[in-house]
């Protein structure tokens, strides 16, 4: 429950008070979001399963996240950015949808 | 394919097994499940404060590329709204121009139709606006319609990659318009532009400008001549000979039809500021300087 506020809570902050990103970091931005969202599913699925940890977390969804604006930072220079922001989000993405599937299968059990 | 089958497989991090192991082997007095009663608020808040910091990034991601969208968006909006006005105000002075016209040669038959001299000035005056295509004129004659193709980017003759494959192009116009003088019109109007002279026919990027002003698909050609001998000798000539491959190739429609009373526009007289009668000298006074007292 708290936590679930808590994302609406910056979601309406993030919408309302308009951070100003600095413009280099801009297109790092979707990517981070989307590294976090892994962070966050892997948190929902070991709490489910009863491990959950909140430095794990807390670590893993900060590396996250600066590894992916790394890797496609890394791209750019390289001039490959655009296929490797694709690479991590499929990467991403899956790891998101299996762990959905977990977390589906231990609540609904099914 | 081993690494992919750990993605698919390894989904949950590694860190979390484990330390859920080094908790229960340091210390069994407290459970890895669901207490976290024993934690301190600290730690609990930590969790809540890195989720409000990913709702913050997803808001901002959010309103940033909406933001982009907006500018890009307002921008277009801009410049179309900019040649909208632009070309009502030029439809508006040339029917303006086209009125004033109309005014002009009211009061030129008035002044004209007192005595023997003005009348057959008069007469002069129509003969000659009826070949330079100053003068409106109705007739009988024959409507051609172009169009573009229904689907212009994948008609059959298309090269991948050449915009102008299934749209009408200047050319086309133009081979229109010359098979229709070869036939024997005596005045052709193209969606309402009288042709002159002077006046030219020629693309500008993906637009058909005739006498500069950019037309817009459907294309009517209007021609006024013998209506039946115009058809024929149309169809049998170039100008429909094009039409026929451009309909075949391209999927060009067109359409010719016989009209009983076409009508067409005046075209303005254009300007020759050079250009004198040849007899006469070079700097001879113009027609308003002579008409000033």
């Amino acid at each position: 429950m708290i936590p679930a506020v808590a994302l609406v809570l910056g979601v309406v902050l993030g919408l309302a008070l308009e951070p100003t990103v600095p413009a280099a970091l801009q297109p790092y931005l979707p990517i981070a979001v989307v590294a976090a969202l892994d962070a966050v599913f892997g948190a929902i699925r070991a709490q489910l399963d009863g491990i959950f940890d909140d430095r794990v977390f807390v670590v893993s969804f900060v590396s996250n996240v600066l590894v992916a604006a790394l890797v496609v930072f890394l791209g750019d220079q390289l001039g490959v950015g655009g296929q490797l922001s694709t690479g991590v989000v499929v990467v991403l993405g899956i790891r998101i949808f299996s762990n959905a599937a977990a977390i589906r299968r231990r609540v609904f059990h099914a | 394919m081993s690494l992919l089958v750990d993605i698919m497989t390894n989904t949950l991090d590694e860190s979390y097994a484990e330390r859920a192991r080094s908790r229960s082997s340091a210390g069994p007095v407290e459970p890895a499940d669901r207490t976290p009663v024993a934690r301190p608020w600290r730690r609990s808040l930590l969790p809540v404060v890195v989720l409000v910091a990913l709702g913050m990034l997803t808001g901002t991601a959010v309103k940033q590329v909406r933001a982009r969208e907006a500018e890009g968006t307002g921008l277009r909006a801009d410049l179309a709204q900019q040649v909208r006005d632009r070309t009502a105000a030029s439809d508006e002075l040339a029917q303006r121009a086209q009125d004033l016209r109309d005014e002009v040669s009211v009061v030129q038959e008035q002044a004209l139709g007192n005595d023997a001299l003005g009348k057959r000035l008069a007469g002069q005056l129509t003969s000659l606006g009826l070949a330079s295509g100053t003068l409106a004129v109705r007739g009988p004659g024959i409507v051609v319609t172009l169009d573009d193709a229904p689907d212009p980017g994948t008609a059959d003759g298309a090269r991948p990659g050449n915009a102008l494959d299934g749209r009408v192009q200047d050319r086309d116009l133009q081979a229109v318009v010359n098979g229709l003088w070869a036939a024997g019109a005596e005045a052709i109007a193209v969606n309402g532009q009288r042709l002159t002279a002077l006046t030219a026919i020629r693309g500008a990027g993906e637009a058909v400008l005739v006498g500069l002003r950019p037309l817009s698909p459907p294309y009517v050609v209007q021609a006024i001549g013998d209506a039946k001998e115009l058809e024929v000798e149309f169809l049998d000539g170039r100008g429909g000979r094009r039409l026929i491959t451009n309909m075949s190739v391209y999927r060009l429609p067109f359409t010719v039809e016989r009209g009983d009373r076409l009508s067409l526009p005046g075209a303005a007289a254009p300007d020759l500021p050079a250009a004198v009668p040849r007899g006469t000298n070079a700097n001879v006074p113009s027609a308003d300087e002579e008409g000033s007292p």
